[in-house]
């Protein structure tokens, strides 16, 4: 049973599902709150948590319909993927699912991937 | 919130109080506006990213005295000019400058790389909004300060020749 909860603030829905040995969560909306890191950062921190208690292989994160995130909310994920990478040897891969027609999601996802090549793959998905 | 064009096509000034919650607002004007004046979806998401985050800049560290913000974008020949200029306390804008020295000092994808394993280490603001316009959006920043504490800066967008 999850105990991740489905996160609404300002704008953004972060919903997390746990199917197979995969978490999973679907952003949709926008990042552009003063400090977004006062909501996800808790909520990396327990997907980071659930994911180490299930021992899953991999956490898939779907921006595709995100529409904008500042760079307050990029230093969330960064936050998470720095946490993620200390986890090694037995850290959990992050996909990063993005649509190369969306300006600020070609330019930042992959940017992201390279403080982690071996754990965050960046995958373009188009809509 | 005040708004101006002027005669010049693609030029818009909007002057307003330091309110987080226009920004989402402008941001958005700013991209429609520069998807009907440049026809390029990636200029005008690129040129509304930098606004945004000059912004949010100028709202977290305008001085509370005389508060407003102003950001003007107008397309010339070459370029589009995104500028926003505010009233900051003398400490800030020493911050400022130490901050554009030191993302001006290398490859802009290894300081911003760097910028963001640094900030993943400490608390507080992510200072990657700068940085993030250099590299991301490939715009050229510069600051313009006056004696009476009015900072202006410019992200600077070359471009293509058709």
């Amino acid at each position: 049973m999850s105990e991740l909860q489905t996160l609404s603030a300002d704008g953004l829905q972060v919903v997390p599902t746990i199917s197979g040995d995969a978490v999973r969560i679907k952003m949709t909306g926008a990042v552009e709150m003063r400090d977004p890191g006062e909501v996800l950062t808790p909520f990396w921190n327990e997907v980071d948590d659930e994911a180490r208690r299930l021992a899953v292989k991999r956490v898939e994160v779907d921006v595709r319909d995100l529409n904008f995130m500042n760079s307050s909310g990029i230093l969330t994920l960064v936050r998470w993927i720095t946490k993620a990478k200390s986890h090694a040897p037995h850290a959990y891969q992050i996909a990063l699912q993005y649509d190369r027609n969306v300006t600020w999601q070609r330019t930042s996802i992959p940017t992201l991937a390279k403080l982690a090549p071996s754990l965050v793959i960046p995958t373009d998905i188009n809509a | 919130m005040t708004m101006t064009t002027t005669v010049t096509n693609d030029y818009v000034e909007m002057r307003f109080g330091p309110r987080w919650t226009y920004i989402s607002c402008v941001r958005k004007f700013v991209a429609s506006f520069f998807m009907i004046g440049l026809a390029d979806k990636e200029r005008a998401e690129q040129i509304s990213m930098a606004a945004s985050e000059l912004l949010e800049n100028a709202v977290k560290y305008a001085s509370e005295e005389d508060s407003y913000l102003k950001i003007s974008i107008a397309k010339h020949l070459n370029e589009v000019d995104v500028c926003v200029k505010n009233k900051a306390e003398p400490h800030n804008v020493n911050t400022l400058r130490k901050e554009l020295a030191l993302i001006h000092a290398g490859d802009p994808e290894q300081v911003y790389l760097r910028k963001m394993q640094d900030a993943a280490m400490t608390e507080g603001q992510s200072r990657l909004g700068l940085i993030r316009i250099l590299y991301e959006a490939g715009a050229r920043l510069r600051l313009e300060t006056k004696e009476d504490g009015e900072v202006a800066i410019h992200a600077i967008f070359p471009l293509e020749q058709v």
